[in-house]
């Protein structure tokens, strides 16, 4: 037998899966029989977690995945895997909603009917002997970025075959400019990993480290390393800088920011470079400009070593070559990489040989150009005028998809096998939680088949390429291992030593209104556009929802005669498309952003029709920015979906929001430790001989990413309620964060503070509520019993955070939005958790299955719950580790420890709720010297 | 005592002419076609309300207005104002019984008429207003198998009591006012149906003096029972928002604030009903421009009281110091419902400043006009109270707007509809004005004179 046997694990998996596969979606049709022995470690009821891979533009990023009876729940970070630490990001964490998605792709489609996959293949196989004879002329592949160590291998070999075929590969959101930047400098397009955990000084010019993207949670972790004001010390707290024309994650982090047009950035750059002593002419530069750069050259002239430029992907290549000898200059903190040995070639070449009749077998592979690239490159249509046979292999059946001859529909990432390259290359193996929910294939079938090999299995694939030079004896522990682990020990990419770079002093680029394109922080690419929880999370700091609009600084607007809300006309190169006004504090003058990834028109019931297609706009060459656009208003107006808009700080408000200087804290950290006054109260909470369920949440730590709103929302079976209902104020969300903005209006630095259920001691919901329905239990939660809840919203009416939730209508129960209420969407459900009803209320409950599966398994042993026992999803899922949480009577956790930090304060305390859950200030560390 | 009755009775009246006055628009009269297109009207209106509430229960709450952060809106504010105008039948035959003033006579009964369905109409509202009406039993105290009691702190559950007893009280002090009346009725019906009907209700009155003696007792130890009642209805539904936590609600001035505002609002509608009342019914004998002007006196007090409780409410946001108090004054004056705020304070207290003038007082529609727009007055300052402070609570990322339905409105309209068509029913079924009560004013009189 040449395959080896199923190991235990596996045989349960399979059958588990099997078993899932029947039971998870709808009425089965089949009688089902139930286990005659039962599968070695399988307990009804108990969940399993099994490590595997997500991917993100390519890169993989490790999850742990919570399966019950073989039905994947909920997604955690792995903690083993270099890219996620434990953390994730909105991404993965809504990837198990996708799964489950009503609207994927099922059947084959032959044109825009339902076509046999017999029938496909009988097509493909004859056209395939001739192309072989052909030596592959005319045979392309279009895929996304691919890191996976067998689809390479598997292209490779279709290469060997087809000799003369072509790879092309397309991202919306690629880095072009990232590696042609390095090619400029080292002559080879290194990649480069800034270590912000080992940066005392960083300073982003136009970067987002802390924004969406594969190495979001990666970057959160290395920052959060550097910002910990604990009175115990710790490492130098960092100093950020940021200059940038649309305020980002990072830019509101920042201890300084320079609102700064894309030109500008590159002046600031290279007078960076000058006085820092490298041979590029010093540029004159405005006043603010003039201080920012003489601030953040001394500090990084002062941290040799410890001191990092970054460049972001949407900066120009001189740009972002002179930022690779600036951190040459500095020693900077970065891990370069030897770039991956084939390139694919890009999608334009690909366009030129459609529209000329040179390709006439296309392949694609789980991109959807006819969507994400830009209208101006011709894509969609050189597609839909060519003659030749087109496939498509995709989740959905989608824009390109549409135009495509045929249509194979893919197998979900959590349904099959497969592996991955994080960004540092550290590859990991995907492997399958449940069997396909439907008939969907893989891209490794689709390889195979090209290769004409029709039965190798997808997971003998995916060995094949890891046995190769692996002992056979030893290759199956090592395997199991890898699978355990959800990591290849060892497979990161070596970290090289580059050459010296050489200088290229940028560019002057022409000033102008320009239009930036950035990534969409729910949507992506545009990819996730079908997602109902991304759709619905509100953007960071815009707090946007169901959509995307155009940002333009409010004097911009005045000066434009815009008002928020106008929908505008975006005039570019005769193209023109219509957007919704947006004003947003801390824009450049001069710029106007606007997201890609929406104007969906084949994303499905959830995102079509959504927002303004950036897409349409975006010059053929993919750029992130064009100069030249007018923007004029329709005199139209529309709504901006927001549940909550941020808020602007007022002196008297300070304390909802507190924020102080390093400085400050260092001197209340040496001081006597602050006592916190409590109020008198008729009624002194009883607290038993047991725990005291208390969280921490740093606002110095929270970079406003939303993971934790996701992870809530997953775990907690927190319903979607739809863009009417937004409209209408209503949002089931347990857990919001708030942003305030602080500083100047023109350049704010908004703060983050994630708000659930504050679990008040003396909770002002309870004495309220008639039925008894909102009580304490003996360990400090505030719980709601849905089941004895009428719904007279005097509990919401009386919180002063407003943190409960309201099901006016049946939003999980009878009265869903759109196609969630279709019966598969069922299956994504935590059994652990009820599913709320109409006509109650209900709001974060601390994760209260969570410590219950704890006190389980603790009793059972006859312990106490340990300290770090029991995370809350949004514990779990932070990325900067922010949100702490334990019991406060135990003087060894953590949260007794982080109650007792200088910066510990209680939101709304002065109302005697006595608030379990509590904050510690926003730390900045701006420059003592002062500035912007 | 013949000036305290001055005015209130026709000089030639009569025992019979006064009985004939009440008792034959309902046995003798055919009703107009005017009675019967305002019934239309009415009923139309009653089949929104129906409309608006199946709907209600098919769809869920979902259909208002409310959202995550104000989580009351119209239902709230139309119980309370339903039931503040539900407050002045009860006080007029209880308090003015007391303190022997002769003018309750007139108006006493469909005062308490219009307690009973305003009350009613009332108590529905917090019914319809939960998530899930069909739990509402669980606020009443009730041995069940789950052994839960309603929690006690919540001041709902005695909102709940305390409407249910002064309901139940109002119907049982009506109908024992009424009794003598009904027996008239009996004696003077025409049909047998008729007779067996009021027969049945007057319970076997036959006038002798035991039971006019005994009726007196009763009647007036109800009346002593009633007027905490009427004092302890709105203090409770005041203590709804005064026992919380929030700006603009955290108040001790609510119970009285709230007690006057109902007693103002009820004798506004009061005025109203005598009005169409005395019109529709021919009544102007019994009740004239005398009345008129006692009511109003009572609606220029209840002014008074609201400039003392706004005033308050103003003063100590200001005099305490505390930012939320203050800022929550700083949203009514300019907040988003600013204009509204500022009308309310034009119905409640500056349009009753005319009342000052007995000139003003002797002019029904002057009077009527005064009041219709304190009703408004009223209603506004009850959704505005609940509003205000819901969309500008403590957390100013939590500050949201409230934007009613159509189906807040229709719900709203369909009450008043229900309303009217109730009192049209009443008209044509009981006698609208005390007979027995104008009877013994006569006595008095004669007696007197």
């Amino acid at each position: 037998m040449s395959a080896p046997p199923l190991t235990r694990r596996q045989a349960a998996l399979a059958l588990l899966a099997s078993a899932a596969a029947l039971t998870s979606c709808d009425k089965p049709e089949e009688e089902i029989v139930p286990y005659v022995e039962q599968p070695d470690r399988v307990v009804p009821g108990v969940p399993m977690r099994f490590a595997t891979t997500l991917t993100l533009n390519g890169y993989g990023r490790g999850v742990i995945a919570t399966c019950f009876e073989g039905r994947p729940v909920k997604l955690e970070g792995n903690a083993a895997h270099p890219a996620s630490l434990g953390g994730t990001d909105v991404f993965l964490e809504a990837a198990i909603l996708s799964l489950y998605d009503p609207d994927r792709s099922r059947a084959v489609r032959q044109g825009l009917r339902i076509g046999a996959l017999d029938n496909l293949v009988s097509a493909l196989e004859p056209r395939l002997r001739g192309l072989e004879a052909r030596g592959g002329e005319g045979l392309r592949i279009l895929t996304g970025n691919v890191t996976s160590p067998t689809l390479l291998r598997l292209i490779g070999a279709v290469k060997a075959r087809f000799p003369a075929m072509r790879w092309h590969a397309h991202e919306a959101l690629g880095e072009e400019n990232a590696r042609a930047g390095a090619a400029l400098a080292f002559g080879r397009p290194l990649s480069a990993m800034p270590r912000l955990d080992r940066a005392a000084v960083v300073v982003a010019l136009d970067a987002d480290p802390l924004g969406p993207g594969p190495d979001q949670p990666r970057h959160a972790r290395g920052f959060a390393a550097r910002r910990q004001a604990r009175k115990a010390g710790g490492e130098g707290f960092s100093r950020l800088y940021a200059a940038e024309p649309v305020l980002s994650l990072t830019g509101a982090k920042a201890d300084h920011r320079l609102p700064a047009r894309p030109e500008e950035i590159a002046a600031v750059a290279a007078a960076l470079a000058a006085r820092l002593g490298l041979d590029v002419p010093a540029p004159e530069l405005p006043g603010p400009a003039r201080g920012f750069v003489e601030m953040a050259a001394a500090d990084l002239a002062a941290h040799p070593g410890e001191a990092l430029v970054l460049a972001g992907p949407w900066l120009p290549p001189d740009v972002q070559a002179l930022v690779h000898a600036v951190n040459a200059r500095l020693r900077a903190p970065v891990d370069y990489r030897e770039p991956p040995v084939e390139t694919p070639e890009p999608l334009s070449a690909l366009v030129e040989d459609l529209r000329f009749r040179r390709a006439d077998t296309l392949v694609v592979i789980g991109a959807n150009p006819a969507h994400d690239s830009p209208a101006a490159l011709g894509f969609a249509e050189a597609l839909g005028r060519s003659q030749a046979f087109t496939l498509h292999l995709g989740p959905y059946f989608d824009e390109t998809a549409a135009l495509c001859r045929w249509h194979v529909p893919e197998t979900h990432p959590l349904e099959g096998w497969g592996d991955a390259r994080a960004t540092d290359g550290t590859a990991s193996v995907i492997q399958p939680l449940i069997r396909p929910i439907y008939d969907t294939r893989s891209a490794i079938w689709l390889l195979n088949l090209l290769l004409g090999d029709r039965d190798t299995g997808d997971r003998d694939a995916v060995r094949a390429t890891w046995s190769a030079g692996r002992p056979a004896g030893e290759f199956e522990a090592w395997w199991r291992r890898v699978l355990h682990d959800g990591v290849v020990e060892a497979s990161a990419a070596p970290v090289v030593t580059p050459p010296e770079p050489r200088l290229a002093p940028p560019a002057a680029s022409t000033p102008g209104f320009t239009l930036l394109f950035r990534p969409d922080p729910s949507v992506w690419d545009g990819r996730y556009a079908n997602n109902a929880w991304l759709q619905e999370c509100p953007k960071p700091i815009i707090r946007q929802v169901w959509g995307n609009a155009v940002q333009i600084a409010p004097e911009e607007a005045r000066a434009l005669g815009l008002s928020a809300g106008d929908v505008s006309r975006l005039r570019l190169d005769g193209r023109v498309v219509e957007a919704t006004v947006l004003l947003q504090g801390g824009m450049a003058r001069g710029v106007a952003a606007l997201t890609l990834g929406y104007g969906r028109r084949r994303a499905g019931a959830i995102g079509d029709g959504l927002g303004t297609d950036a897409y349409a706009l975006r010059p053929a060459d993919g750029s992130w920015s064009a100069a030249g656009l007018v923007l004029e208003a329709t005199g139209r107006t529309a709504e901006i979906l927001r549940p909550s808009d941020a808020h602007r700080i007022e002196a008297e408000e300070a304390d909802l929001f507190p924020s102080l200087e390093l400085a400050e804290f260092q001197r209340k950290a040496a001081g006597p430790p602050h006592e916190e006054e409590k109020l008198p109260t008729f009624y002194e909470p009883k607290n038993g001989d047991t725990y005291a369920w208390a969280m921490v949440i740093d606002s110095t730590l929270c970079i406003g990413c939303n993971a934790c709103v996701i992870a809530c929302q997953s775990e907690n079976n927190v319903p979607i309620v739809g863009p009417e209902e937004i409209a209408r104020g209503r949002d089931m969300h347990w857990l919001r964060i708030d942003t305030y903005e602080l500083g100047p209006e023109e350049n704010p630095r908004p703060g983050f503070q994630p708000v659930p259920c504050m679990h008040c001691e003396t909770a002002p919901c309870e004495p309220v509520c008639p039925v008894a329905a909102s009580v304490h239990d003996s360990e400090g939660l505030n719980v709601q019993v849905y089941n004895r809840c009428v719904g007279t919203r005097f509990c919401q009416a009386n919180c002063p955070y407003k943190v409960r939730h309201f099901n006016y209508r049946g939003y999980a129960d009878g009265q869903e939005y759109a196609n969630l209420g279709a019966p598969g969407i069922a299956a994504q459900r935590n059994p652990e958790v009820t599913v709320r009803a109409r006509g109650v209320m209900e709001k974060c409950t601390y994760c209260t299955q969570r410590i219950s599966a704890a006190r389980r398994a603790a009793e059972k042993e006859g312990r106490a719950i340990r300290e770090g026992e029991v995370t809350t999803a949004c514990q779990s899922a932070c990325p900067s580790r922010a949100i702490s949480f334990g019991d406060k009577r135990n003087p060894a956790s953590a949260v007794a420890a982080l109650r007792d930090e200088p910066q510990h304060h209680e939101l709304l305390g002065h109302l005697n709720t006595r608030p379990r859950t509590t904050y510690l200030a926003d730390v900045r560390n701006p420059r003592p010297e002062g500035g912007t | 005592m013949s000036g305290a009755t001055e005015g209130l009775l026709p000089e030639d009246a009569s025992y019979g002419s006064l009985v004939g006055t009440v008792a034959d628009p309902l046995l003798r009269r055919k009703a107009g076609r005017l009675y019967w297109g305002f019934f239309a009207a009415a009923g139309l209106g009653t089949l929104v309300m129906v409309v608006s509430i199946a709907w209600l229960f098919i769809e869920g709450i979902g259909i208002w207005g409310v959202n995550t952060n104000v989580v009351w809106g119209f239902a709230i504010a139309n119980f309370v104002w339903w039931l503040g105008i539900g407050h002045a039948g009860t006080f007029i035959s209880a308090a003015l019984l007391l303190t022997r003033q002769p003018w309750r006579a007139a108006i006493n009964r469909f005062a308490e008429v219009m307690t009973l369905f305003a009350g009613s109409i009332a108590g529905l509202f917090p019914i319809l207003h939960l998530g899930r009406p069909y739990r509402a039993y669980w606020l009443l105290p009730y041995p069940n198998t789950m052994d839960l009691w309603p929690q006690w702190r919540s001041a709902l559950v005695w909102d709940c009591a305390a409407i249910s007893t002064y309901l139940i009280f109002s119907l049982l002090f009506w109908w024992i006012g009424l009794i003598p009346d009904l027996a008239t009725i009996r004696d003077r019906a025409q049909t047998r149906a008729r007779q067996m009907i009021y027969g049945a209700l007057a319970l076997g009155w036959r006038g002798s003096a035991r039971h006019w003696h005994l009726h007196d007792v009763l009647y007036r130890t109800m009346a002593a029972m009633a007027l905490p009642l009427v004092v302890s209805v709105h203090s409770v539904v005041g203590m709804d928002f005064a026992a919380s936590l929030m700006p603009g609600w955290q108040e001790t001035i609510f119970p009285p604030y709230f007690v006057a505002g109902a007693l103002f609002s009820g004798f506004g509608m009061v005025v109203v009903v005598a009005a169409i009342m005395r019109r529709g019914l021919g009544l102007e004998d019994v009740v004239t421009p005398r009345h008129f002007d006692a009511m109003a006196k009572i609606v220029l007090a209840g002014s008074v009281a609201l400039w003392l409780a706004y005033g308050t409410e103003w003063f100590n946001a200001w005099y305490s110091g505390d930012p939320l108090e203050r800022a929550h004054v700083a949203h009514l004056f300019t907040g988003p419902y600013a204009p509204a705020y500022l009308l309310q304070l034009f119905c409640n207290l500056v349009a009753p400043q005319l009342l000052w003038f007995p000139s003003m007082r002797r002019r029904i529609w002057v009077v009527v006009t005064v009041t219709l727009v304190l009703q408004l007055g009223m209603w506004l300052e009850r959704i505005l109270i609940i509003v205000n402070t819901l969309t500008h609570g403590q957390l100013p990322t939590t500050w949201a707007l409230y934007v009613p339905t159509i189906w807040d409105w229709m719900l709203l309209g369909g009450t008043i509809a229900f309303f009217v068509l109730l009192f049209l029913c009443f008209a044509r079924l009981l006698p609208a004005v005390a007979m027995h009560d104008l009877g013994k004013l006569l006595h008095e009189r004669r007696t007197e004179g």
